[in-house]
């Protein structure tokens, strides 16, 4: 749906972005992550034709952006950072303007715009000048006028920056909502957020992808695990890592005496690493009170991949 | 462009801009009016139509002051840019919304033409030459204002801008007169809205003062368009 081709991004002598290589399939929720900086808005421009890139070719539909942007545009949403919207106009006048700046047939128009206003709870609000309205108001104003003209692909940058915690719930229920239907790019710097909502993240640093990943997914022949037994730490380490299957055992630091984090490879000639270390236990004769397999949290990723405080 | 132009002339009736262009072009043309004709009991309305141009110069960049300037400043910019919308549209159709306004305003001085025609003679030919210099030189003004309110993020700063770019226009003129070198003389007068607007308010049609007028708006809206698009691309 959405392809970056070597794509590279300067703003006079700093490199907002390096050669970027993505492909965004459709129906994807696609989260980018990364620190103040990072090149995440950059990225959003670039995808929605706001600026061009200074190298390399965005391609949207199997189009290219800068030699078909009207095709190009109608295909994508874009509530940017800021809302653009026009605090003197009313509610649904707003949102008319912006669905003939995005081609709805004159015929079509009121009852898209009551399909969106209904979507995004802006009933009481339809005759309201934006002027007047609340943050998170605005905020479903912004995102209304994305889905102007019904595009395939909506685009959302910090969609919940600035809001309470109740609209923040709200706000990440419509995005799920609309992830039904759309193809939903967004970019965030909560991470618990983009955990919630994404089946694919993206993580920037510098200008570059340095990471991209589903949330939850494991590396399929390795695995992480955590245990707690009873015995010295020390003991406890020694006696894991001569096992063939664990490459890495290490404390937990904070943790109970006794509690350990292991990585090991899946299966080996001798069975899975989960048999291997109960069949231990089970000669130690000692209890094993916890053992439980741990994903990589994301929070752990982004702060390897960025390199240090999120 | 067409939504575009709706929007912005909207605009101008959703916040005071509108009333306040129209209702002090007015005000001031009718102390002009009663100044000129009705005081010395005079028909001659090409010279009252030749003041009145003058006040394009000073209240054009009320109208041209927000089209791009407040675009910038409020980021609402990043919503037509992002729509399936040429740079060229949104800049026509802004610039048209801002022609729509000025039309609306000379339509209204009519009420002074009718005026002097109950109570004098007026020349109907005479006066369509007039009032289409009067509306060109408008049209002007305003194509160069909103080259300016494209060069700033903020409406004020455009407004003195623009203010000081028709100013300098009209010290062109002034300068013209003043400069004894005579190839400078011409090059000023070339390039002075005045000085080309005289012919119409001579009830003379110059179809070389019509290309100048037209060129020099052309001029203004190709360059928004350009500078615009270098903007998008180096930003």
């Amino acid at each position: 749906m959405i392809r970056f081709e070597n794509v590279s991004k300067k703003y006079g002598a700093i490199l907002a972005l390096q050669d970027v290589s993505v492909e965004i399939p459709e129906g994807q929720t696609l989260g980018l992550l990364g620190r103040n900086g990072a090149g995440k808005t950059t990225m959003l421009n670039l995808m929605t034709g706001y600026f061009p890139p200074t190298e390399g070719v965005v391609r949207v539909g199997g189009m290219e952006m800068m030699t078909h942007p009207r095709e190009c545009k109608r295909l994508i949403g874009y509530l940017p950072e800021r809302p653009p919207l026009y605090d003197e106009m009313t509610v649904s006048e707003y949102l008319a303007f912006v669905s003939e700046l995005r081609e709805v047939a004159r015929g079509a128009g009121r009852a898209h715009i009551d399909e969106i206003i209904g979507l995004c709870g802006l009933g009481e609000m339809k005759h309201r000048v934006i002027g007047r309205l609340s943050k998170g108001y605005r905020q479903r104003v912004g995102i209304a006028q994305a889905l102007c003209g019904s595009p395939e692909i909506l685009v959302l940058d910090e969609p919940t920056v600035g809001l309470d915690p109740r609209q923040i719930a709200e706000t990440r229920e419509l995005i799920r909502l609309l992830a039904r239907e759309h193809t939903v790019i967004f970019s965030s710097h909560i991470l618990s957020e983009v955990q919630q909502l994404c089946t694919r993240v993206l993580i920037l640093h510098e200008g570059r992808v340095v990471s991209d990943l589903e949330p939850g997914e494991q590396t399929p022949d390795q695995q992480k695990l955590r245990l707690r037994a009873a015995m010295g730490r020390d003991r406890l380490l020694r006696l894991l890592a001569e096992l063939p299957c664990v490459l890495q055992a290490e404390a937990v630091p904070g943790s109970e005496e006794g509690e350990v984090r292991l990585v090991c490879r899946r299966q080996d000639e001798n069975g899975l690493a989960t048999d291997q270390i109960f069949r231990l236990f089970s000669r130690l004769d000692t209890p094993l009170r916890m053992i439980r397999e741990e994903a990589d949290t994301l929070e752990e990723i982004f702060l390897r991949e960025t390199g240090g405080n999120a | 462009m067409k939504t575009i132009w709706k929007r912005e002339l909207k605009g101008y009736f959703f916040t005071p801009t509108g009333y306040v262009f129209i209702g002090v072009f007015l005000l001031v043309a009718s102390v002009m009016f009663y100044m000129t004709i009705l005081r010395q009991h005079s028909g001659d309305l090409p010279a009252f139509i030749a003041e009145m141009t003058y006040l394009w110069m000073l209240l054009s960049p009320v109208l041209t002051m927000r089209l791009l300037a407040e675009e910038r400043q409020k980021k609402t910019d990043q919503l037509l840019m992002t729509s399936p919308v040429s740079l060229p549209a949104i800049v026509v159709g802004k610039y048209l919304a801002a022609v729509t306004m000025l039309l609306i305003t000379a339509g209204a001085t009519l009420f002074f033409v009718l005026v002097v025609a109950i109570y004098g003679t007026v020349f109907p030919a005479e006066l369509a030459v007039n009032y289409l210099g009067f509306i060109l030189a408008g049209c002007a003004f305003v194509a160069l204002d909103l080259f300016l309110s494209g060069c700033v993020k903020n409406p004020v700063s455009a407004a003195a801008l623009a203010f000081g770019a028709n100013f300098l226009l009209w010290i062109l003129d002034l300068l013209e007169r003043a400069v004894e070198v005579r190839w400078i003389a011409d090059v000023l007068r070339f390039l002075s809205l005045y000085s080309r607007n005289e012919t119409f308010m001579m009830g003379q049609l110059s179809f070389a003062a019509v290309l100048f007028d037209l060129s020099f708006v052309v001029a203004f809206l190709t360059l928004t368009v350009w500078m615009l698009d270098r903007r998008r691309v180096r930003s």
